[in-house]
Order: structure tokens, then C-alpha cells, then sequence
């Protein structure tokens, strides 16, 4: 079965000449939950760009990138970016319309559905993010936490099969974490999320990629990699409280059941 | 920071003007302007009539009628200043008067809609009503981060602030600068991130 | 200098809104034809770039403060079509919402600022950046544009103002053009100054040629030009020569008599037979060219004394 996300030998270069993605290689199955961890610098934002074709501008021939099987070319970018949702770091440039109900109906509206259409996504898309009613409601206006969510709903109106986040609870309170840990847990669909919270990881994704200095330097099952300390503090990241515990043995988490 | 222009009042509950539909509101309000503009000097009648309207209006809003009144002293040193220049220049107090009056209905006629009409609203009857698209996307985009940036100068200038303990203009000019430097060039990548979202979302 | 509603009247009003309508049509053709699309946001966030940027205060005596209008710095920045679109929105936004500058002024103010201003600073920018290439060349135009703009906008403000009867032009000319000729300093210097700290934060924003050079048609500026010259024209040159002091009570009757007293094409070339006026005429703008040259001056050495200041401590220095 075609893999969701299939990255070959991917490189990347800034316009200062610094090399921010050195042959990275990795395979997300459909459904999958994957955890991309590294330190800041590592490169994890620009490898999420490189998924739905914002990077390279213009697009890499040969292609590195295959969403589903289809590879990331200039002619299949606009197909590719209907699959693959991603959620910007910071909400506020994501959530670029003046009033909620725009912003969610943006994706909608370039996809070139109707406007009854559109207005049903929007319904829909908010009520899953825990928004309904919220249509009217200005943007800046907002606390971080409902504009993360907003930008979620805008981004799950377009109704992608595989969804990229970008350091989805960086400035949340413990409360919106939590209600937004549990949102990300209930969505369908294969998940690649960038983040520095090494709890949320645990409780999400059963398997961790860590990234550092544009490579790939471990990826498996999420609890051992992060019970491995030394691993984890040669790059930049530590053991997290959490797995102190839980079940001492390393391929066993919270909601894994028995040994993977 | 003159920021105390940007802070709307935020009413517990909206007064009745605010329910209205905001495209009769706003054609309402033009036409008072219009007909202020228009009404002749001599007859100061028609003026009265329109300003006794406009303040029957602020009446019915439920606006403070402070906050109404700080908003028309600080809008309203051009005026003074032309009024002034009139008053000493021509021979009777009628239209240096006149000028006071006619532009304080349409202030208020604007601080009223301004405090009772959203400005999304407002954006999106001149949508409407046909603007043409760049203008528009430039004034959403406008405001949706006019509050981004203005916060943005205001922990700019107080991290500044912090560590300025000489009081000299030629620092201060150069820091205030320096600040909006900063602030330009970080609208611009702003800008750029705000692209590259737009066009995640299937943009053009 | 935002023009509330109620200074001018209907004509007026009228006139500079068809006079700014086509101006703003013409800079939004010319942005959509010559700006690529990943540009598209930066005039949005320039527009709230610029109302923050007016809001902050520069301190100059105790009480008294300056601050930055803009126009030109945008249009160096983004170029003068841009910048129109820009200032466009900064002004919508401060009419509907703070009421700072009338409604049904927009016309003029836009006029004003934007088409006179901004554009005309920009003239000045360019032509100075082309002699004197490199950031002096730059700084020098930016500031003496700046001061150029804020006093241009202040002679058509005089102008409509004086159109509409509110006050006659030689008062109107004289205090307004006066007094923006001292904030016009403030202007430029502030300017040059954010400029300057720009071209040392990020020199890739300020070297790129963000103006479209020699892709420009020559039917654009012609464009431009007819309607500022159609502005000065009815706005300004009438006045060059005074009106007879009967004029005044003529005036406070609104609009039929204006329109009979004036001729309904006005004169290119006022006739400056009128004894005794002649002379201060001549005398307004030889003191106003020699203004002129000095505070080009002051802009110039502005502009050496920031590259000079500025040279080992560019940040983007090693990148070039």
C-alpha cells in the first residue's frame, strides 16, 4: 500500500547558502500519528514547507516529495496542497481575515465550491474545533488559543487527508493545551506534527522522528526514543517527566495497550 | 504612543443602534454628511435641524456622551484652526460658526457610526458595493493586523524604554527610529509568512 | 493635515473625488500590472505599518511632538503606485473609524497626500537617488521628498480650502504652506532616519529595485502628471493672484456666484498686472525656492552624516 508521505533524499538550502535539509529520508504510513522532534534550528519547520510544495519555490525536479503516491511537481502542487493541511507556528499568519467566518471559508472559496457549500464546511469545520457560533467574531480579537483553533477549522475546511502542525501548542495555557491535545487526538487522517512538547507526543504519536542539523538522526517507536537519554540530550532535547511514570517497559505508553 | 485612538469602547451590551443592518446605517450617515455639506451658510436652520437629529442619534446609541466628546476635541484642532482663521479675517461670526457646526454634526455623524458599526461589517458593504479587490484585500489585511503591529511597537517601545535612563532627544529620535526600522521589516516578513499561508490555502 | 468634512464644500469635495478616483484607479492597474503576487500582503501590512507608525510621537519641544506621515518613505520603499494604494488605505481606515479626516474629503485628502505628496516626494527621491547613487543618494532624496511632500500636500490643502470659501488663499497659503514648511522638516528627517535604520537591519529591502525602472510605460506618468497639473490648475494657480477684497462677501454666498466669478477653464498664466501684489508674489516664491535649496541642503548633509555614522556598524554589512 502506497505510503501517505514519501520523502527521498530531500535537500535544502537558505539564500544565505546554509544547508537547512540534508538528504532527509522518511515514510509516513496513511493514518499514522508521527511526532517530528529536534531542537530549534533543526530544520523541522522548513522540512513541514517542503510537504505541500511551499518550498522550494519553484518546485524541486526531480521531486523528493510524494503525497499518496503522487509526486510534488509544478503541475500537481495545487492538487497536493488540497491533501496536505498545514498549520503555520504563529496563528496570527495564518488567521489573515479580518472576521472568523472569512478566514474559515477562505480555503472553501478557493477550492471553488459554492457558497452554500462553503457555508456548510464552515459550520462544520467550526463545531469540530469546539467553535460553533463563532462566525462573527473578530480575529484579533481572540485569545491564543481560539485563534489556534479558528486556524485549525480553516485549515480542516479544505478537508486535507493528511495534516502537518507546526508547534501546535507552543503558547497555549495548560488549559487550551490540553483541549487542544484532545481535538488533535479525535481527528482522523495521517498527522505529522513538528513540536517541542514532549509530553504531547507521548500521549499522540506512537512513533517520533528526530531531526537535527537537517538530518534524521532517529526514528522509531516514540517511548524508546525517548527513554534513550543519552539520544536525547546529545540533540538538544531531554527525557520528559512523563515516562518516569509509566510502565517501565519502553515500548509500552499511555494508550498503547500491550508491546507494539 | 497616540495608541488611546485604537482602543473602541466595548459595551457590556450593544445599544440598539449597533442591531442594524450596516449598509442602511452607512448610506444613512452619508446622506447626513452630504446634507450638511450642502446645506446653505445662511440658512442655519437646516443645520440645526440635521445636528438635533445627530444628537437624538447619539442619544439613542447609548454611547457615553464623554466618550463622544473626547473624540470630537481630539479630531477637531484643524477645524479650530480654520474657524479661527475665518473668524479673524471675516467680517461677521456667521460662517466662521457655521464652519464649527457643520463640521461637529459630521463628526459626530462618523464617531457614531464608527462606535456602532464594526469595521468588517463596513468592509464588507463596500465589497458589495463593488471596490475593486486589490483595495479591498489591502484594507482587510490592514486592519486584521493593525492591532498586531500596534502591539508589537508598544512592547518595542517599552523594552526601549527600559533602557533609556538619559533623557535625550537625539537617543530618543534615533531609538524611535530604530523602532520603526524593526517594525517595517518585520511587517515585511510578516507579510511574506502570510503569503505562504494564503497560498497553503490554495491562494491564486 | 487630514481635511475633516464640513471645510470644504460640495464642488470641491466632488472635483478632488473624481480627480483622486482616477489617480487611485490608475496606481491599482499599475500595481496589479507590475507587482508580483507574494507582494500582495506587504501593501496591506505597509498600510497598518504606516497608521502605527503615525501614531508614535517624536518629541521635540516640552509639550510638542512630531510624527511620521509616510507617503514617501512607502513610496521608496514599495514605489509610488504602491504607495498610493497604501496611503488610499490608511486614510479610508482613519475616516470611517477615528473620524481623523472627513468622508466625503477623502477625495481630497487623498489628492493631498497621496497623489501630490507621496508621489510628488517620490519624484524628488528618484531623481536624487539616480545623481547620487548609493544610500547618500537615497537619504538625500528620501528626506528632501519628504519635506517636498508634506509641503505640496499643504499647498493643495490651501488651495481647496480657499476654493471652497472657508479662507481666502493668502491666508490659507501663507499659514499652511508656512507652517508645513517647518513640519516638513520633522518629515523628512524622520524619514531618512527610519530609512536609514532599515538599510542597516535589512538592506535587501531597501536596495531592491521595488520601483519598476525602465518597465514603466510612458503613458503612466503622463497619466499622473495630467492630474496633478489638473489639480494645481484649479486649485492653486487661480490664486496666484489675489482676489478683490469684494470677492470676500461674494464668497459667503455657497457656489452660484463662485461659479460665475470664475472663468470655467482657469488661466495657465495668471496675469500678475495687479500693482502692488506683483511684488509679493515674486517675492513668495523666490523666499519659497530659496527655502527650497536650503532644506535640499540640510537633506544632503543629513545624508552623509547617517551613511558616515551608520558605515562599520551595518548589520547586514558582511552580507553584501
Amino acid at each position: 500500500m502506497t505510503a501517505a508521505i514519501q520523502v527521498r533524499n530531500l535537500h535544502y538550502r537558505y539564500h544565505d547558502g546554509t544547508e537547512a535539509l540534508r538528504g532527509v529520508s522518511f515514510e509516513v504510513a496513511a493514518g499514522e500519528c508521527v511526532g517530528l522532534l529536534g531542537p530549534n534550528g533543526s530544520g523541522k519547520s522548513t522540512l513541514l514547507l517542503h510537504l505541500n510544495g511551499l518550498l522550494p519555490d519553484p518546485p524541486a525536479s526531480p521531486p523528493a516529495v510524494w503525497i499518496h503516491g503522487q509526486p510534488l511537481t509544478a503541475s500537481s502542487l495545487a492538487a497536493i496542497r488540497r491533501q496536505v493541511g498545514l498549520l503555520f507556528q504563529d496563528p496570527d499568519d495564518q488567521l489573515f481575515c479580518p472576521t472568523v467566518e472569512e478566514d474559515v471559508a477562505f480555503g472553501p472559496q478557493q477550492l471553488g465550491l459554492e457558497p452554500a457549500q462553503v457555508q456548510a464546511r464552515v459550520r462544520r469545520a467550526l463545531a469540530q474545533v469546539g467553535l460553533a457560533g463563532y462566525e462573527r467574531r473578530a480575529t484579533h480579537h481572540l485569545s491564543q488559543g481560539e485563534k489556534r483553533r479558528v486556524c485549525l477549522a480553516g485549515v480542516l475546511a479544505c478537508e486535507p487527508v493528511i495534516l502537518a502542525l507546526d508547534e501546535p501548542t507552543s503558547d497555549l495555557d495548560p488549559r487550551a493545551r490540553r483541549e487542544f491535545k484532545t481535538l488533535l487526538r479525535e481527528l482522523p487522517g495521517t498527522k505529522l506534527i513538528a513540536t517541542h512538547d514532549l509530553e504531547l507526543v507521548v500521549e499522540l504519536c506512537p512513533r517520533a522522528i528526530v531531526l537535527d542539523q537537517g538530518q534524521i538522526v532517529a526514528d522509531g517507536p516514540t517511548i524508546r526514543l525517548l527513554n534513550d537519554e543519552a539520544l536525547m540530550l546529545a540533540h538538544g532535547l531531554e527525557r520528559p517527566h512523563i515516562l518516569r511514570h509509566i510502565h517501565p517497559h519502553p515500548d509500552v505508553g499511555p494508550g498503547q495497550g500491550g508491546a507494539s | 504612543m497616540r495608541l488611546e485612538l485604537l482602543s473602541h469602547l466595548h459595551r457590556p451590551q450593544p445599544g440598539p443602534l449597533e442591531r442594524l443592518p450596516a449598509g442602511p446605517k452607512l448610506l444613512v450617515g452619508l446622506g447626513i454628511i452630504v446634507c450638511t455639506v450642502l446645506a446653505p451658510a445662511r440658512q442655519p436652520g437646516w443645520v440645526a435641524a440635521l445636528a438635533l437629529l445627530v444628537a437624538s442619534a447619539v442619544v439613542a446609541s447609548r454611547l457615553p456622551i464623554w466618550f463622544v466628546l473626547k473624540r470630537l476635541l481630539v479630531l477637531s484642532p484643524f477645524v479650530l484652526g480654520v474657524a479661527l482663521v475665518q473668524a479673524w479675517q471675516a467680517q461677521d461670526c456667521a460662517a466662521w460658526g457655521m464652519t464649527l457646526a457643520k463640521s461637529g454634526v459630521c463628526l459626530t455623524t462618523v464617531i457614531l457610526l464608527a462606535n456602532t458599526t464594526p469595521f468588517t461589517h463596513t468592509l464588507q458593504v463596500l465589497r458589495r458595493a463593488g471596490a475593486p479587490g486589490l483595495l479591498m484585500t489591502t484594507l482587510a489585511l490592514m486592519y486584521r493586523y493593525l492591532f498586531v503591529l500596534a502591539e508589537e511597537a508598544q512592547r518595542m517601545d517599552r523594552a526601549r524604554a527600559s533602557r533609556t535612563f538619559r533623557a535625550s532627544r537625539r537617543l530618543q529620535w534615533q531609538g524611535l527610529a530604530t523602532l520603526l526600522g524593526q517594525l517595517f521589516a518585520r511587517a515585511s516578513e510578516r507579510a511574506e509568512r502570510i503569503y505562504a499561508a494564503m497560498c497553503a490555502r490554495g491562494w491564486r | 493635515m487630514h481635511i475633516p468634512d464640513g471645510l470644504i464644500d460640495a464642488k470641491t469635495a466632488a472635483v478632488t473625488a473624481a480627480l483622486a478616483a482616477a489617480g487611485l484607479g490608475m496606481a491599482l492597474r499599475e500595481v496589479q500590472r507590475q507587482l508580483p503576487p507574494r507582494r500582495v500582503p506587504l501593501l496591506g501590512l505597509s498600510a497598518a505599518f504606516l497608521f502605527v507608525a503615525q501614531m508614535i510621537n517624536f518629541p521635540v519641544l516640552a509639550g510638542t511632538s512630531g510624527h511620521l506621515l509616510g507617503g514617501v518613505l512607502v513610496a521608496a520603499l514599495l514605489g509610488p503606485g504602491a504607495a498610493v494604494v497604501v496611503l488610499a488605505a490608511v486614510l479610508i481606515v482613519q475616516a470611517f473609524l477615528f473620524g481623523d479626516g472627513g468622508v466625503l474629503a477623502l477625495g481630497a485628502n487623498l489628492f493631498n497626500m497621496a497623489l501630490l505628496g507621496a508621489v510628488g516626494g517620490w519624484w524628488v527621491y528618484r531623481w536624487a537617488s539616480r545623481i547620487w547613487p548609493g544610500p547618500q543618494g537615497h537619504l538625500t532624496g528620501v528626506a528632501f521628498g519628504g519635506w517636498c511632500s508634506t509641503v505640496l500636500a499643504a499647498i493643495g490643502c490651501s488651495g481647496m480650502l480657499a476654493w471652497s470659501g472657508k479662507a481666502p488663499w493668502a491666508v490659507a497659503f501663507s499659514a499652511m504652506a508656512g507652517i508645513h514648511m517647518i513640519i516638513g522638516l520633522g518629515e523628512g528627517l524622520i524619514s531618512a532616519l527610519v530609512w536609514a535604520a532599515l538599510w542597516r537591519l535589512r538592506p535587501d529591502l531597501v536596495a531592491q529595485p521595488q520601483t519598476p525602472q525602465s518597465g514603466v510605460p510612458a503613458t503612466g506618468w503622463i497619466g499622473y502628471g495630467l492630474l496633478v497639473a489638473l489639480g494645481l490648475a484649479l486649485f492653486v494657480v487661480p490664486f496666484a493672484c489675489p482676489w478683490p477684497d469684494g470677492l470676500e462677501r461674494a464668497l459667503a454666498k455657497l457656489g452660484l456666484e463662485r461659479a460665475e466669478l470664475r472663468p470655467v477653464v482657469p488661466p495657465l498664466a495668471p496675469d500678475y498686472q495687479v500693482p502692488g501684489v506683483s511684488h509679493a508674489a515674486v517675492a513668495t516664491a523666490v523666499a519659497g525656492a530659496a527655502g527650497a535649496l536650503i532644506v535640499f541642503g540640510l537633506a544632503w548633509l543629513l545624508g552623509r552624516w547617517l551613511v558616515r555614522s551608520a558605515g562599520p556598524n551595518r548589520i547586514g554589512a558582511a552580507r553584501d
